[in-house]
């Protein structure tokens, strides 16, 4: 009897380990990437919230679970067609792959912050996004342009997420934490370093995500601010003046920082207008239903993984690849 | 039947005579109230212009507009028609009835009734007078004239498109008496006319006609009977008609003559409200014209907020705060507006009368501004204001720096470091006081630095600058948008551009109104503008940002803007380009974050430079 196939599409956190777990229950998956390599956003991290863990250490054992299994990278998908026992993926290129179902494991994007203009990101030299602080501790050399050690760091929380003003109306889940781990990073990486972070609510809802928070405050210094940066202008000497509401005094404050931080939101990548299939209000595709469905698409044949849906941390994510395996075969079975 | 009085009295003429007294008495009372609470100012005006040649223009512009309905004829012929056809017709049947009856019976002296029902008092074909003139046949035509209105508005009102328009006006009750009355007047009084001609074989070829018709198709006797109940019905269905005016619609038809004639005499309404908006609220006919223009109607189907029905609201004593701050202010019901209401204005005293019966309203705020330092640099004659909105699009910012760069001019930074808002978002929401107080820092603040040009990013400082602060205009200081700075730069060779490889489509920000041509002279230089050609009226639609928005929410606003992305992106542009940092954030947000760039003048010129 031959394998049946099953087109993996994304090679991120949720595509390497939905393949690991759809060979194991017994199907011939094919992972598909659009960029050279597979890995995702999570082999860009450095460092991952709450333990600290190397990000690399996830991404090795994932691809370790997911070696053998047949692959097309540097292969972008721009349409997911239902057939009548299967599914068709249709690549940019003109490629066709052909698979009994397909898991859509397409991720996120990174919200890109020139939108919000009045931050001066790619005007103002030192204004930098979170991806680009973890390029930082990747190499190991946290510094301004001019090359100097910052002394004082602000970051920005909810930068395209909860925000109507730029149409990103979700909450991204994962940067309040992240913003906690980048800042306590920061003090471990730039001795003396003075970070302050505004937010506009602190969500730390995970298991040992309120303990960061709490230990980043009390160990590191980290200080927070409740009020969302409204303006931000780059003195003569390249540095970033804020304005800002510290909206629990109630005053309006005015300060001065080497490096301003810029914690950018998850969302929807382009494929979720393009692939055809439904779509939730943020964008993300659509589950079958938010509570026992979450892993099947409305239409037949194709199933969903990962941030693909949402915002989502690594560990729910992995759950959601392990589930879609286990649903996928019980679909196929009847 | 001859006539029984010098006055011709026939009981059926009451219920038309108790209209007339009527109307004319509220009307007179209506009036003169309104001119009696005429602010002291505006009465100063009305006696210092009564007596020029701003009188007789305003007579001119009667005729023109309250009788020919010229601004309908040219925005929609067959509108135009209708509305002349009632109005002109309408008219020259009383002038010319009149002087059929003065003709007739020899004295200019007699009760308007007589004419109003004159066949009815003289059925027979007055030999004598058509020696001199055959009145009736030139009365039958005026009828034929009134009577194709009155067809085209049954239509209108069956299918609104027939006449090219959308939407068409929801009534109140009084607006439905006066209105069923009105579109039965003339054919009742059609039917009484052929009846007494055709018992009398009498009339002209229209009346005498149908006459004949109907002498030849009823019996006589029938024919006789009907006759004085068709008159009867013709004078209940005026009289009818008459009571209702003043409080329906049709009181704009003896309303906007005052109002053009006060106009002309240069009142205006004012922020405060006055007692001059009632002439203005109440010449408003509800025509509808002001319906299909407004972007809340075209994108978000919202029918109950448009200038008609913010006036009919605010006429009748029911105006909510929702309806009045649900409005864009973009100017697209003013523009259209055949009676020429001064919109904007309005909608801005109604937010005004309801800020002030906050509690807030006239609580000492801002007070600090008078102590502010001052944060603005340089020292040169042209100052550069970039307002909130341009500080929170640090681009166009960049952009202006390296353009003055540029062209060499020496600049006073007002804002650079941070400054204080011109005060329109403060005005727009009702709050003067607050506004004022903005106003007053901020030509202080131009006053100290001797500029005598002064450049804004921000078309909603503009308008500001323009049209609100007083004082600034007395210093003599020079106010220009960057769009209008830039144009002159380049006109006079102080700044050298080149072409770049793009295609731009450009949008007009509702609060630079009126300057099309600078922007499009600045983007020809610099790239391939894709819209130059557009028409005038076509060019502003509201991107859906704008302050004066006070209740729909983002969806609401992104929707607004998705129309005007579509439309600018079907030109084939690549880029879309505007004139207002406000523009630039909405359409940006309405175009998505992947596809289309939104940009603003100032950049694209920098990028040339």
């Amino acid at each position: 009897m031959t394998q049946e196939r099953i087109l993996v599409i994304g090679g991120g956190v949720a595509g390497m380990q939905a393949a690991a777990a759809l060979r194991e229950e017994g199907f011939e998956p094919f992972i598909i990437e659009k960029e050279k390599a597979a890995g995702g956003h999570v082999a860009r991290w450095d460092r991952l919230f709450p333990t600290q863990l190397r990000a690399q250490e996830v991404i090795d054992r994932l691809s370790a679970g997911a070696e053998g299994i047949g692959s097309a990278t540097g292969c972008e998908i721009v349409s997911v067609l239902p057939e009548a026992d299967g599914v068709t993926a249709i690549a940019a290129d003109g490629q066709r792959f052909e698979g009994r179902a397909a898991v859509v494991a397409t991720g996120f994007d990174l919200f890109d912050a020139r939108f919000k203009e009045e931050y001066g990101y790619g005007m103002y030299e030192n204004v930098v996004t979170s991806a680009e602080l973890e390029r930082m501790f990747r190499e190991g050399r946290v510094a301004m342009r001019s090359g100097e050690a910052p002394k004082r760091v602000a970051i920005l929380h909810c930068v395209g997420s909860r925000d109507e003003k730029v149409g990103q109306n979700h909450c991204s889940k994962v940067c309040c934490i992240t913003g906690i781990k980048q800042a306590i990073e920061l003090t471990e990486a730039v001795p003396g370093v003075q970070v302050t972070n505004f937010y506009m609510d602190l969500r730390a809802f995970g298991n040992g995500y309120e303990e960061l928070y709490r230990r980043s405050q009390v160990e590191h210094g980290v200080t927070y601010v409740r009020g969302r940066i409204s303006e931000a202008g780059e003195t003569l000497d390249k540095r970033i003046q804020l304005k800002v509401e510290d909206t629990l005094v109630g005053r309006p404050l005015r300060l001065t920082v080497d490096m301003l931080v810029l914690l950018v939101g998850m969302r929807a990548p382009g494929c979720c207008s393009s692939f055809g299939l439904p779509t939730q209000e943020n964008g993300f595709f659509a589950p079958r239903d938010p509570y026992v469905e979450t892993v099947a698409s409305p239409v037949r044949g194709i199933y969903l993984a990962g941030t693909a849906t949402g915002p989502k941390t690594i560990g729910e994510t992995v759950n959601e690849a392990l589930a879609v395996a286990r649903r996928i075969k019980r679909d196929l079975a009847k | 039947m001859q006539p029984g009085s010098p006055w011709f009295f026939d009981p059926f003429v009451i219920p038309f005579t108790v209209g007339v007294i009527w109307l004319f008495g509220a009307i007179l009372w209506k009036w003169g109230r309104w001119f009696v609470s005429l602010p002291a100012g505006d009465k100063a005006l009305i006696r210092h212009n009564i007596l020029s040649a701003k009188s007789l223009k305003a007579l001119k512009e009667v005729v023109l507009e309250c009788l020919i309905h010229r601004k309908i004829w040219k925005t929609n012929p067959m509108l135009g028609f209708m509305h002349m056809s009632l109005a002109l017709g309408w008219f020259l049947l009383i002038v010319v009835g009149k002087l059929e009856t003065s003709t007739y019976i020899q004295d200019p002296v007699n009760p308007p009734h007589v004419h109003v029902f004159f066949r009815y008092f003289f059925p027979e074909e007055p030999a004598s007078y058509v020696r001199h003139f055959n009145y009736a046949l030139l009365m039958d035509c005026l009828l034929i004239f009134v009577l194709c209105g009155v067809a085209l508005a049954w239509g209108k009102r069956a299918y609104s498109r027939m006449m090219g328009m959308r939407r068409t006006t929801r009534h109140t009750p009084f607006d439905r008496i006066a209105l069923s009355a009105l579109w039965l007047i003339f054919p009742l009084r059609y039917i009484a006319e052929s009846v007494t001609c055709g018992v009398h074989d009498s009339g002209s070829f229209f009346t005498g006609g149908t006459g004949d018709l109907l002498a030849s198709a009823v019996p006589m006797g029938m024919l006789s009977a009907l006759e004085y109940p068709a008159w009867w019905a013709y004078s209940i269905v005026l009289g009818l008609f008459f009571v209702a005016l003043p409080y329906s619609r049709y009181m704009h038809i003896f309303t906007e003559v005052p109002l053009i004639f006060l106009r002309a005499y240069r009142l205006k309404a004012k922020p405060e409200g006055s007692s001059f908006d009632n002439f203005q609220i109440q010449a408003c006919s509800r025509c509808g014209i002001c319906l299909d223009p407004c972007p809340i109607a075209a994108d978000l189907n919202i029918n109950h907020i448009q200038a008609a029905y913010f006036l009919r609201d605010r006429r009748y004593g029911h105006l909510t705060p929702q309806v009045a701050d649900t409005c864009l202010m973009c100017g697209r019901c003013a523009e259209a507006c055949p009676v020429g209401i001064e919109q904007g204005t309005l909608r801005l005293s109604s937010r005004v009368a309801f800020a002030r019966q906050t509690s807030s309203y006239n609580i000492p705020r801002y007070e600090f501004l008078t102590a502010a330092e001052d944060r603005s640099e340089g020292t040169g004659k042209v100052g550069f204001f970039a307002g909130c909105m341009t500080q929170l699009t640090p681009g166009v910012l960049r952009a202006m720096e390296k353009i003055f760069a540029a062209a060499g001019v020496d600049v006073w930074w007002a804002d650079r470091n941070g400054g204080v808002c011109c005060g329109r978002p403060m005005r727009l929401s009702g709050n003067l006081p607050a506004a004022k107080k903005m106003q007053d820092y901020n030509t202080e603040l131009f006053r100290k630095h001797h500029i005598t040009t002064l450049v804004t990013g921000c078309p909603i400082c503009y308008k500001s600058f323009t049209e609100e602060y007083g004082e600034l205009q007395q210093t003599g200081i020079r106010v220009l948008h960057h769009t209008q700075y830039i144009a002159e730069l380049i006109a006079g060779g102080r700044l050298k551009t080149s072409v770049v490889q793009t295609s731009y489509a450009y949008h007009d920000p509702c609060e630079l109104r009126g300057i099309y041509a600078e922007p499009r002279y600045v983007l020809s230089h610099v790239a391939t503008l894709t819209n130059a050609e557009s028409r005038e009226k076509d060019r502003v639609h509201c991107c859906g940002g704008s302050l004066a928005n006070l209740t729909l929410d983002t969806a609401a606003q992104t929707k607004i803007g998705t129309t005007v992305v579509r439309n600018l992106l079907a030109t084939g542009a690549e880029t879309i380009v505007t004139s207002c940092p406000q523009c630039k954030k909405s359409l940006q947000r309405s175009a998505g974050n992947d596809r289309t760039r939104v940009v603003d003048i100032a950049e694209a010129v920098a990028e040339a430079v």
